[in-house]
């Protein structure tokens, strides 16, 4: 693999394309990232070198290679309040935002995708728990989806290793987990409050049952799907919201790139898309 | 109050749509009232192979954007003759906010964009080949290197040629260098050409 040489034109142009695909710069800090990734996808692929293997990127047909190399550029771990200031987000502005244009009683739905293992779900639940006063006057409902039935019944039993939740007090650890062995599973009482689903946000006729949520998280998914999914994908999730709701995507993503159907509303902690409120 | 786990059934809601899901209810649907039902029509009407000319109908007189959203997605998940037809008719449209939809879908349909593409590069109206070159921009296919290269090599129009030289500089190859420094002759007089063909020419290499 050493003789597989990036050049800086070479990574500019890269970054270009890559950038107009996927919403995701890298910053030249990410140089060793970037050329390291592409040599690995070079060799794998059997190209002779970056111009052979960009025009594969850029002109097959099938996209598989361009979608083999988003995936190797977003390795994705998951953990405890990972991006936590997306839920510092909900409990500051977005649940006020939302009370105050309520004009009935019913609960609030937050819908978590994917659910990977459980630790989005769970940890919006202990957000909420922690830092929302409010959640005494309301009801809330948290559904958490996933396309993968193995992963989902791994959230449902929530058992975690100390990686995942190295990122937790450990008051919240005590009041939240039980130790078994040399693991933490999340107490019994937050498994109960949480759904999970299994749901496949490609699937329109699947997506047409997902309605009337508050709050979307849909963090780090749609970037690994090719445009037209993406979008269909952004149009599902806007039926999904009620007029007004939110929608949370990954800090790289940006939905402006993918469909023009959300208003961007910035908060101190991060930008969210919205839907409208008049939308019907 | 507090986190309650919905009941089994409501975690997904009920269908709420009236009209039968088959192809005349779904066209019916797409004449609703509602935005939303006109949405979810739109959206389900890309399983049925035949929808194209009634969801471009619905386009031409949808005032709803996200309607139009919906409707542009499935004419590009059908993408057949029709659909085709009817998305480069929206690069006509003095509409800014179709124009770019409808650019955005053909992005997405390289195959079917292809044998369209030399007699939208010939355009008449300079503004269709500067979109037709932006079509080319995500185009996924082997020929949009010849493509562009055809336009800085022919086309009349200063502005069309500066669309395609933004992109030679990031799909150019050694085969772009010779056209690159022949524009740049062709437009001396002309400062942002002679800045895009040298960043071009940089980027594909000089050779």
């Amino acid at each position: 693999m050493s003789d597989i040489q990036i050049s800086e034109d070479d990574f500019l142009k890269f970054r270009e394309f890559f950038y107009r695909k996927t919403g995701i710069l890298f910053e030249p800090s990410k140089r060793y990232f970037v050329d390291k990734r592409l040599a690995e996808r070079i060799q794998a692929s059997g190209s002779e070198g970056f111009r052979d293997y960009f025009t594969k990127v850029r002109f097959q047909v099938s996209g598989e290679e361009l979608q083999a190399l988003i995936n190797a550029m977003t390795v994705n771990e998951t953990y405890f309040m990972r991006e936590a200031y997306q839920f510092d987000c909900l409990v500051e502005h977005l649940l006020e935002d939302i009370v105050e244009q309520r004009t009935d009683a019913g609960p609030i739905r937050l819908w978590s995708l994917p659910s990977s293992s459980g630790e989005e779900p769970y940890g919006i639940a202990i957000h909420l728990l922690e830092r929302w006063a409010r959640l005494d006057d309301w009801d809330v409902q948290i559904i958490s989806s996933d396309i993968d039935t193995e992963i989902l019944a791994q959230a449902r039993t929530g058992l975690y290793s100390a990686r995942a939740v190295h990122h937790l007090s450990p008051a919240l650890l005590a009041k939240y987990f039980r130790r078994v062995g040399d693991r933490y599973q999340i107490s019994e009482t937050l498994r109960e409050v949480v759904e999970f689903t299994q749901a496949n946000l490609a699937d329109p006729f699947q997506m047409r049952h997902y309605r009337d949520f508050d709050v979307i998280f849909c963090r780090n998914l749609l970037i690994y799907f090719d445009d037209l999914s993406r979008k269909q994908a952004a149009e599902s999730l806007y039926d999904a919201l009620r007029p007004g709701g939110f929608l949370c995507l990954g800090h790289s993503e940006s939905m402006s790139r993918i469909s023009s159907l959300f208003r961007i509303r910035k908060f101190p902690q991060a930008i969210v898309y919205q839907k409208p409120r008049e939308a019907r | 109050m507090g986190l309650k786990k919905p009941p089994t059934q409501t975690a997904a809601t009920q269908d709420e749509r009236r009209l039968p899901r088959d192809f005349k209810g779904l066209c019916q649907a797409l004449e609703d009232d509602s935005p939303k039902a006109r949405r979810w029509a739109a959206r389900d009407l890309a399983a049925f192979p035949e929808a194209s000319a009634a969801l471009l109908a619905r386009l031409g007189r949808e005032p709803d954007h996200s309607v139009r959203e919906v409707i542009l997605t499935s004419l590009t998940r059908l993408g057949d003759a029709t659909a085709l037809a009817g998305l480069i008719d929206c690069l006509r449209s003095e509409d800014a906010l179709l124009r770019n939809d409808a650019i955005e879908a053909l992005q997405q349909l390289p195959e079917e964009v292809a044998p369209h593409m030399e007699r939208l590069l010939a355009d008449p109206d300079s503004d269709m080949r500067i979109f037709a070159v932006n079509v080319l921009q995500s185009l996924r296919h082997p020929q949009v290197e010849p493509w562009l290269i055809a336009v800085i090599e022919h086309d009349p129009h200063v502005n069309v040629c500066a669309a395609a030289v933004d992109l030679l500089g990031e799909v150019g190859t050694a085969a772009a260098r010779a056209p690159l420094r022949a524009l740049k002759k062709r437009f001396a007089e002309e400062p942002y050409i002679r800045f895009a063909t040298d960043l071009a020419l940089k980027r594909v290499g000089e050779g």
